[in-house]
């Protein structure tokens, strides 16, 4: 256990020096756009927005601010949302992340499934027409944007086939459709990762090896090849699950999902300072942890690699 | 790696697979609701004092009630709420709306209009089974008109006598005051209050101004300003001795600040300063409202204010549960296990960017007539997952149609889109300071060369009515003053007499910005488009996100923007005033002093006909002048299932739950 906690100190160390420049800069950022959170088309008298901005600190001067919110942050509080006085930041977050996060892992697990299996099927059965298809499938998936996608699965399955609802959080039904076209792109491209590796690894020595001793087909390909084939796919895994579980924001508004995408844009909008630093703050945060965990799994998938030496 | 931890991977895979899943499904495990409908965005708080906009309005008036509410004119049910009279539509189809007894069973108006005494109703309670007293309107009215709360909405009270004092801490010498001394239960709890001292104020001692850099910003000069007036001390009469009481931490050598005295008064320096958080005009004594007994609320307005009945109809002059705010403080006091509310319905749960589920309050005094027992309000923000949800029967009603698909609507057999005339005006608003805008000529051509039928027509396409007004059709007794018609030789003609007419370089270039939207710029390419053909002016489209476009025109950087009206109460006098020279949402940098004549004559005016004249004498200035375009009259663009009565499409958009029932 050692090299492994060791690593996770290193690591850590970096970690809060990265968290800390992508909040000072987003801080900044956000201060710098024109407008703040209390501009309306009806414009408020000057002492009533002189009130509501003191709320906020607003009229304090910009250094000021910083320091009052970071101390806050670094406690782990985000303070309360401007524009949504009835909730902190942290209370909106708790109650989207987990949506997201739920709503990405299933994507996530859609898209790993059907993407090494289809990649793995095309390795082997390479410039076949089945591989042909699965590869322009992949392509497909790729290019076309996931509205697009959804609109279409919403006519199809919706409207012609009347098999799913059309949107809403809740049961196993709803979360088909947007789980399907939020991984489909990420199903495209792990299908084309794993069959580059495949064919990679199946040219190696040691396939020729197991082969030689006769194994099967299959056994050669799941339990000797598959794993190095993998490795790419899992480096790929890190910033994709980071990205999912965060929440797209557009498979989310179609789908009406409740979850934390939509706040990444409408709190700049809005000029919601608090919010849109509390939701910057935790993507960063989940992308280094899912870095983190992608270096734990390459130790898992390949027993040649030492955390200690990444 | 340790081979035990890589064997256990997999499980752990899994395990956190099946939580995932519980964790999803967990929330389908709930009922349906007998009504569901799109509120078209997430409300941001149930709190009266804090809430603005649409979305907000249709919870509140679900979840509070005011003094008066809304209700369709010749709208009468019986006590278990059998129809006994329905009301019939006009020609639009919209339904007349009338201010009828809420909270107040009855109302006395004083001959000058500017008292009103309402009677509150014996039945009348909070949800917690209290009973309701008119002080809790007083206390209410506090909350809401206090410095600390920030309501942005405490203006919507400014209409009582003094309120506005309250609101901006304004204290005059001699005049009685109210001092919260620092020492709250709770830090930054505005209730309960700290210990409040009352007395007359003598005198007000004020360290020396503070001189500006010549290059301070006018962000310095007021951070300076406000520095400086919170040092100041303030010397009050308390049981006829003298007290200190000042908001600034450092106060020291105040004794030889300047003292401005009221005249007459006895002149010793206290020794001591007392710390304070708020110096407050003295609410009892300024503020125009009173609960002389449990059931009678006197309230008191500045002006004749004809709206009134109508504005108490509006969340910001709801009543709040004092006992509910200082228990749990705020916003803790909103969330649905400790809110207490005196509306029809009562706030079950809230799911942020899910739903909010409203259940019928069995206290409510008319809780018979109400027939809708559970209800959800759905606060996601896209309109065609909406509309998607109302055809498949998720959604009884949906308050926004996506304007692409409408003509498709608009053909359905079912007959469930049925655009109705709005209160709401599409305009562009002209900087009259910027060339070539500033000459009245082109201005007038400008609205003369756009076709205004054909954008309804052809762009919106949702039965938008062209409009040659700022005030739309629809407020009883008030006939709004047109601007010329569309007519593009006359146009010409116009643009001749204008002193760019003969520019060698022909006529400046106009910009037009709009927020980024689709529907805006289909109508600003219409109109760039007009204006070139008709009167060879090249206009610039330029778009900007919400709140830059926002900015952009508070610091009247445009030359021609977009813009929309919202009116807050059925009044010609919401559209009217902000055109006053200099007012907070004219942003045109025009003014006319017959104009700014007109409208405080109005405001004056105690004859209800001849107050509507002064309006209208105002708009016929507004309509020559054209420091803004008039474009199109708004229409409802909701869509509710034919097995919901009790709809009444109305002018306002107003569809409150109360009034609603399913026959199927």
């Amino acid at each position: 256990m050692g090299e492994s906690l060791q690593f996770l100190f290193r690591r850590a160390g970096w970690y809060l020096a990265t968290m800390w420049v992508v909040y000072t800069v987003s801080f900044f950022l956000m201060h710098a756009v024109p407008g703040g959170p209390f501009d309306a088309e009806r414009n408020l008298p000057p002492e009533v927005r002189k009130n509501v901005e003191a709320q906020f600190n607003l009229n304090d001067p910009l250094p000021v601010q910083y320091f009052d919110h970071l101390t806050r942050a670094l406690r782990g509080d985000f303070g309360a949302s401007i524009k949504i006085p009835d909730f902190t930041v942290n209370e909106i977050i708790g109650q989207g992340f987990p949506i997201s996060a739920s709503l990405g892992l299933f994507a996530m697990v859609f898209a790993v499934c059907l993407g090494t299996t289809a990649g793995v099927v095309s390795a082997i059965r390479r410039e076949s027409f089945v591989d042909f298809s699965f590869m322009v499938a992949a392509t497909l998936g790729i290019a076309v944007p996931n509205f697009v996608l959804a609109s279409l699965a919403i006519i199809l399955f919706v409207f012609q086939i009347q098999l799913l609802p059309a949107a809403g959080w809740g049961s196993l039904k709803q979360i088909i459709l947007p789980a399907i076209c939020l991984g489909a792109p990420y199903a495209g491209y792990i299908s084309r990762l794993t069959r580059t590796g495949m064919l990679e690894v199946l040219g190696r020595d040691y396939i020729r090896t197991a082969f030689a001793k006769g194994l099967s087909e299959r056994r050669v390909v799941v339990r000797h090849a598959l794993r190095g084939a993998l490795v790419p796919v899992v480096s790929y895994l890190g910033p994709a699950v980071a990205g999912v579980m965060t929440g797209s924001l557009v498979v989310e508004k179609i789908f009406a999902l409740p979850g934390m995408g939509s706040h990444f844009i409408e709190a700049a909008f809005q000029r919601d300072y608090p919010l849109a630093l509390g939701v910057v703050v935790v993507y960063t945060a989940l992308v280094l942890l899912m870095n983190t965990m992608v270096d734990f799994s390459y130790a898992i998938l390949d027993p040649r690699v030492k955390l200690g030496e990444l | 790696m340790h081979p035990t931890l890589r064997n256990a991977f997999p499980y752990v895979a899994l395990v956190v697979l099946m939580s995932a899943l519980v964790w999803a499904v967990s929330f389908g495990t709930l009922p349906p609701a007998d009504f569901s409908f799109h509120n078209g965005d997430e409300i941001k708080t149930v709190d009266p004092s804090k809430a603005t906009g649409q979305p907000e309005h249709r919870v509140m008036t679900s979840l509070f009630e005011g003094l008066y509410r809304e209700w369709p004119l010749g709208y009468e049910l019986d006590e278990e709420g059998n129809v006994l009279n329905a009301p019939e539509p006009d020609e639009n189809g919209n339904y007349p709306l009338d201010a009828a007894p809420g909270v107040a069973e009855s109302v006395d108006i004083s001959e000058d209009g500017r008292v009103y005494t309402f009677h509150i109703r014996e039945a009348a309670k909070w949800s917690d089974g209290s009973k309701f007293t008119a002080d809790d309107f007083v206390w209410s009215w506090r909350r809401t008109l206090h410095p600390e709360t920030a309501s942005q909405y405490a203006y919507q009270l400014w209409y009582l006598k003094g309120a506005k004092k309250y609101t901006t801490s304004t204290v005059t010498l001699g005049g009685l005051i109210e001092v919260e001394l620092s020492d709250r239960l709770r830090v930054g709890q505005l209730f309960p209050r700290g210990t409040i001292r009352r007395g007359k104020l003598l005198g007000i001692a004020r360290p020396p101004e503070p001189q500006h850099a010549p290059d301070a910003s006018d962000e310095d000069k007021a951070e300076a300003e406000s520095e400086w007036q919170e040092r100041s001390v303030y010397l009050v009469e308390e049981n006829s001795k003298v007290v200190a009481f000042s908001k600034g931490e450092s106060t020291s050598g105040w004794s030889n600040f300047k003292v401005d005295w009221l005249a007459g008064s006895a002149r010793d320096l206290p020794s001591e300063v007392v710390n304070c958080l708020h110096v407050l005009p003295d609410f009892e004594a300024t503020v125009g409202v009173k609960a002389p007994d449990d059931k009678t609320l006197v309230v008191t307005l500045q002006n004749r204010t004809p709206f009134f009945l109508h504005l108490t109809t509006f969340y910001p002059l709801f009543p709040m549960n004092r006992k509910c705010i200082e228990t749990h403080g705020t916003p803790a006091w909103t969330k649905p296990e400790n809110i207490v509310s005196n509306g029809t319905y009562n706030l079950e749960f809230r799911r942020f960017r899910d739903r909010l589920r409203l259940v019928k309050n069995p206290l409510h005094w008319s809780h018979k007539q109400v027939k809708l027992e559970t209800v959800d309000v759905f606060g996601f923000k896209s309109e065609t997952t909406a509309l998607n949800m109302y055809l498949t029967g998720q959604l009884d009603w949906i308050t926004d149609a996506p304007s692409t698909v409408i003509p498709q609507l608009m053909a359905r057999k079912e007959r469930d889109y049925v655009p109705t005339p709005l209160l709401i005006i599409y305009f562009y608003r002209i900087n009259v300071t910027r060339a070539p805008c500033d000459d009245i000529h082109v201005r007038r051509a400008l609205n003369m060369a756009i076709d205004k039928q054909l954008i309804c027509d052809k762009v919106t396409q949702a039965g938008q009515q062209p409009a040659r007004s700022l005030v739309p059709p629809g407020l009883p007794g008030y006939r709004s003053p047109l601007c010329e018609p569309f007519d593009p030789v006359a146009a010409r003609e116009e643009l001749k007499k204008s002193k760019y007419a003969n520019l060698p370089g022909g006529i400046p270039k106009v910009e037009i910005l709009y927020n980024t939207n689709e529907n805006h710029r289909a109508i600003a390419e219409v109109i760039q488009q007009q204006w070139k053909n008709n009167l060879g002016i090249d206009a610039e489209l330029k778009n900007s996100e919400w709140t830059t476009y926002l900015s952009s025109i508070h610091s009247q950087e445009y030359s021609i923007a977009r813009a929309g009206w919202v009116p807050d109460y059925p009044d010609a006098n919401t559209f009217i005033d902000m055109w006053v020279t200099g007012g907070e949402n004219n942003e045109t940098g025009w003014g006319n002093p017959d104009y700014d004549a007109f409208v405080k004559k109005a405001a004056e005016e105690p004859g209800l006909d001849r107050r509507l004249r002064w309006m209208e004498q105002a708009e016929e200035i507004l309509m020559a002048e054209l420091p803004i375009i008039p474009i199109y009259y708004y229409v409802s663009k909701g869509m509710v299932s034919p097995r919901v009565k009790g709809f009444f499409p109305n002018v306002q958009d107003q569809h409150p739950l109360y009034w609603m029932r399913i026959e199927d």
